[in-house]
């Protein structure tokens, strides 16, 4: 009983995990951050200019 | 002018043609910040929009502009005239108003017109208008092809004179306070590598002319040192007695819908001493430009 507890605690947190990045944060942001964390990508941060002077 | 910093962190720039735009990519959080027109920003945050001032573009690099021949000797021979704006977010507006100001002036003596930047020396020489005002190197072109000449300079009528600013998202600086960091040294860096030596402007003028303002590389040689102080790099961080001047004459002419707090739109806490930082480098790399 305590296994069928625990698994389903484990399926119901891994539930909403995907369910937060799918709604919240995008699968393509955290495949860079991810990407930024381990290096294989840089930081990136872009910075617009109205060219008006 | 790398496109990466001694970090690595990848720095982009985007253009934008519109305020209304730029407002969206913030909001949106398309883009981390902006150089954007220093009223223009405060009228940002009157708005709503979460984002802080927190660093200069540069200092003065604007002029008042007349014809060569023009008989416009001084700021009072410009009464009745028609004179062209970059925008009415725009500091040479305020600068406009406060020189009317000076003079004893009525605002409604000089004719200001809206007019993009890049047309001002050719509604000059058209004779559509009788001076402009606006940042460089759009002054120096009417200088450098002959038919213009500079009345005023900024750093003669408004010294350390503030055009753009750089802001940021108010989130950025609450959650990567070293992003921001970064940016701002590197900015310092460059504007001290600049200011230190003749050859480092040139230098800058060549890559920057191809890669960057798509401009003869003579013309922008020519702003960096006819004269020398033209423009200026160096001295950029906010400083609340320039911007508390601009949002009150902002406010005066109608330009900011309310008074903006100091405190509400910039943060100084980024600026570091220039003697801590360095860019160790002689020349630029020849490598191609962002978009």
């Amino acid at each position: 009983m305590k296994r069928k507890v625990g698994i389903g605690m484990l399926l119901w947190a891994l539930l909403i995990s995907l369910g937060h990045i799918q709604l919240n944060l995008g699968w393509s942001a955290l495949r860079k951050e991810v990407a930024i964390l381990t290096g294989q990508q840089r930081e990136e941060l872009v910075i617009g200019f109205l060219p008006v002077t | 002018m790398t496109k990466h910093s001694d970090e690595g962190t990848l720095f982009r720039s985007k253009k934008f043609t519109d305020w209304p735009t730029v407002k969206e990519a913030l909001i949106s959080k398309e883009i981390g910040g902006v150089f954007i027109l220093a009223p223009m920003a405060m009228q940002l945050v009157a708005d709503g929009v979460p984002i802080k001032v927190v660093y200069l573009g540069h200092r003065d690099g604007t002029g008042i502009v007349v014809g060569k021949d023009a008989p416009i000797y001084d700021f009072e021979d410009l009464r009745g005239k028609v004179v062209a704006i970059p925008s009415r977010y725009a500091n040479q507006n305020i600068l406009m108003h406060r020189m009317m100001d000076e003079w004893g002036m009525p605002y409604d003596s000089i004719d200001l017109r809206e007019v993009p930047p890049p047309e001002h020396p050719t509604a000059l020489r058209a004779g559509a208008i009788d001076g402009y005002i606006v940042g460089e190197p759009f002054a120096a072109k009417a200088e450098v092809d002959g038919f213009g000449r500079v009345l005023y300079h900024t750093k003669d009528i408004w010294p350390e004179f503030i055009s753009c600013v750089m802001v940021v998202r108010q989130d950025l600086i609450d959650e990567r306070r070293e992003l921001v960091q970064e940016m701002i040294d590197g900015i310092a860096k460059s504007g001290k590598w600049l200011d230190e030596d003749m050859q480092h402007r040139m230098d800058a003028a060549e890559v920057t002319a191809k890669h960057y303002y798509f401009q003869p590389p003579e013309l922008l040689k020519y702003v960096l040192s006819k004269p020398e102080d033209r423009v200026k790099y160096t001295n950029l961080a906010p400083l609340r007695a320039d911007f508390d001047e601009i949002m009150e004459l902002a406010f005066k002419i109608g330009v900011l819908s309310r008074r903006v707090e100091f405190e509400e739109y910039a943060d100084d806490s980024f600026v570091r001493p220039l003697d801590q930082l360095d860019w160790n480098m002689g020349r630029l790399p020849r490598e191609g430009g962002d978009q």
